[in-house]
């Protein structure tokens, strides 16, 4: 076969790819710039441009910044003690004990399980008068309607949501780790902490790079548990309310798309930007072998 | 003595893991134990841990008071689009990605790559606009017309074809087969690992999506399972049992094929992982 008819079949077999994530990705990407810099009136008939208008309001919307802020908040709780604790579950089943599997298992299943309905589940779990989390601690904690500690809650949901994909990921990490690493480091009688200290964390840095852009780039954008545990009427709103949230607030239930979009660009921005310095980073601090 | 320790050590990670163990469960349990108390029982302070007798109003409820069978129906049609359509397109695209080397190939490559550093929320005003103009909005073609296509899909297929050594092909070159035989006769059975690992994930994601359905469809008859239970505390307020009733239908069908197909989920997970 010619090298014409074969790149006519290479551009036949990648166009549905192609075309669909141009229409239906590409395409909004740039709308969605654009939105950001118009007005609309009159149910969107009536577009014009309004430069950098949207953009100027959100600087001085001080809703906005307590957003932003709420969202960096989220995030800096959420990877790291995700990260830690499915590397210590990892670490954990990486042993040769008994159950590994039941294990696994159970520790996935809240990954299989729908956020919305999980919400509901936690919602009754952290009532203040008849919850049992406040029963079992002992205390009667206000968990939902006081700001901080529905972060905290927001978190909790979070976590034990993520747990077991990242679990398994670094588990995926850690049986790649060639055996003759240990093997050569016990003939020259290494502790069991040192181990893990210069053999398994350099060499589960791939893994633990990968998954933290991946849960980084997820954990921005938090709304499910939000919109269910926290909801539109509850007062800790303005203190855990993400951008996501409040992009589906203005475009949703204020009919205010521009400024949606003026929101949710900067989370563009955001997103853009750490994924380009994680890139720049990764030849430093992570090990390829 | 060195077994000592290695057995006390045994017993402090059984421990941890048996206690975070029930931690990850307590949701489901108290999901299960609330959908069939009375809504007094519920709320009833001292907290009571299992009803007098297992009532099943809550389902009873949920079902007579909202459209579940929609809700299934709507979830199962736009599931299964939402995981056919981008296993095929990816499929397809992933081979000619990794074995022809066609005008362009990399900069298209990168192209289709680029969009999965967008976040979601970024597509959705406009795709409303969009289906707004062809008419879509409530319907249930909404909700998965946008997701026939997965760009990470055909990253990890790409990865995957790229890792088949080239003979197999070469001698069907030779037979006369185009790349499309090539692809669908020799090649797609040799990934068929990989095929079920998206299937999964796709699978998986499509069926808990809420943000979507929740902003394209508000006819109850027109949502998906996570949008119609979220719906229901807006109809329900406190009436946790019949909440929790909800919950639990919506999230049965995906933990039973979990349960299933537990070995493909987790090993399709790790597989990913291990060419991601």
């Amino acid at each position: 076969m010619n090298s014409r008819s074969r790149y006519v079949w290479a551009y036949f077999m990648i166009a549905p790819t192609l075309i669909g994530t141009l229409v239906f990705w590409g395409w909004p990407v740039v709308q969605s710039i654009l939105l950001g810099f118009q007005h609309s009136s009159n149910f969107g008939t009536d577009n014009h441009w309004v430069g950098f208008d949207n953009y100027v309001k959100l600087v001085h919307d001080e809703e906005f910044w307590q957003n932003l802020r709420n969202t960096l908040i989220y995030v800096a709780m959420f990877v790291p003690v995700t990260l830690v604790l499915s590397t210590l579950f990892a670490v954990l089943l990486n042993t040769k004990i008994k159950g590994v599997s039941l294990y696994r298992v159970i520790f996935f299943l809240p990954q299989v399980t729908m956020p919305a309905a999980a919400a509901m589940v936690w919602v009754v779990l952290f009532a203040q008068d008849f919850g049992l989390i406040n029963h079992l601690l002992g205390t009667r904690m206000a968990w939902l309607s006081n700001g901080h500690y529905a972060m905290l809650v927001l978190v909790i949901v979070g976590v034990w949501g993520a747990i077991g994909m990242n679990m398994l990921l670094i588990l995926a990490g850690l049986q790649g780790i060639p055996r003759s690493l240990y093997e050569a480091a016990d003939i020259d009688g290494a502790k069991r902490f040192n181990k893990f200290r210069f053999i398994t964390i350099p060499m589960l840095t791939p893994t633990l790079f990968f998954t933290s852009i991946i849960l980084f780039i997820g954990a921005t954008q938090i709304f499910d548990s939000i919109y269910l545990i926290i909801g539109k009427t509850n007062v800790a709103l303005p203190s855990v309310r993400s951008l996501v949230y409040a992009y589906y607030q203005n475009s949703f239930i204020y009919n205010d798309r521009n400024y949606g979009a003026a929101i949710i660009n900067v989370l563009l921005v955001i997103n853009l930007a750490l994924t380009g310095i994680q890139f720049a980073f990764q030849k430093k601090w992570v090990h390829y072998d | 003595m060195h077994s000592l320790t290695s057995k006390k050590i045994n017993l402090v990670v059984h421990i941890i893991l048996i206690i975070s163990a029930i931690a990850m469960l307590v949701p489901f349990i108290w999901m299960v134990l609330t959908s069939l108390k009375t809504t007094t029982e519920a709320t009833q302070i001292p907290i009571r841990y299992f009803p007098d007798a297992p009532s099943f109003r809550g389902y009873i409820e949920a079902i007579k008071q909202s459209e579940f069978p929609h809700y299934y129906m709507n979830t199962i049609i736009s599931a299964v689009m939402k995981t056919v359509f981008p296993v095929i397109f990816s499929s397809m695209a992933a081979y000619a990605f990794a074995r022809i080397r066609f005008p362009g190939s990399s900069l298209l490559f990168i192209l289709i790559l680029s969009v999965m550093m967008v976040p979601n929320p970024v597509f959705y005003t406009p795709q409303y606009m969009m289906m707004s103009e062809l008419g879509l909005v409530n319907t249930v073609t909404a909700l998965w017309i946008a997701s026939l296509i997965s760009p990470f899909a055909t990253f990890l297929l790409r990865q995957f074809f790229m890792g088949i050594s080239k003979e197999l092909e070469e001698a069907s070159v030779l037979d006369g087969c185009n790349p499309f035989q090539i692809y669908w006769h020799i090649m797609l059975p040799l990934v068929r690992s990989a095929l079920v690992a998206i299937v999964i994930i796709q699978l998986q994601w499509a069926w808990n999506e809420l943000q979507w359905p929740l902003i394209i469809n508000s006819s109850p008859e027109k949502m998906t399972l996570s949008s119609g239970i979220a719906t229901l505390v807006s109809m329900f307020g406190t009436d946790y049992p019949v909440l929790m009733a909800g919950a639990f239908m919506a999230v049965v069908p995906m933990i039973i094929l979990f349960f299933i197909f537990q070995k493909q989920f987790i090993e399709g997970i790790a597989f990913s992982a291990t060419k991601g």
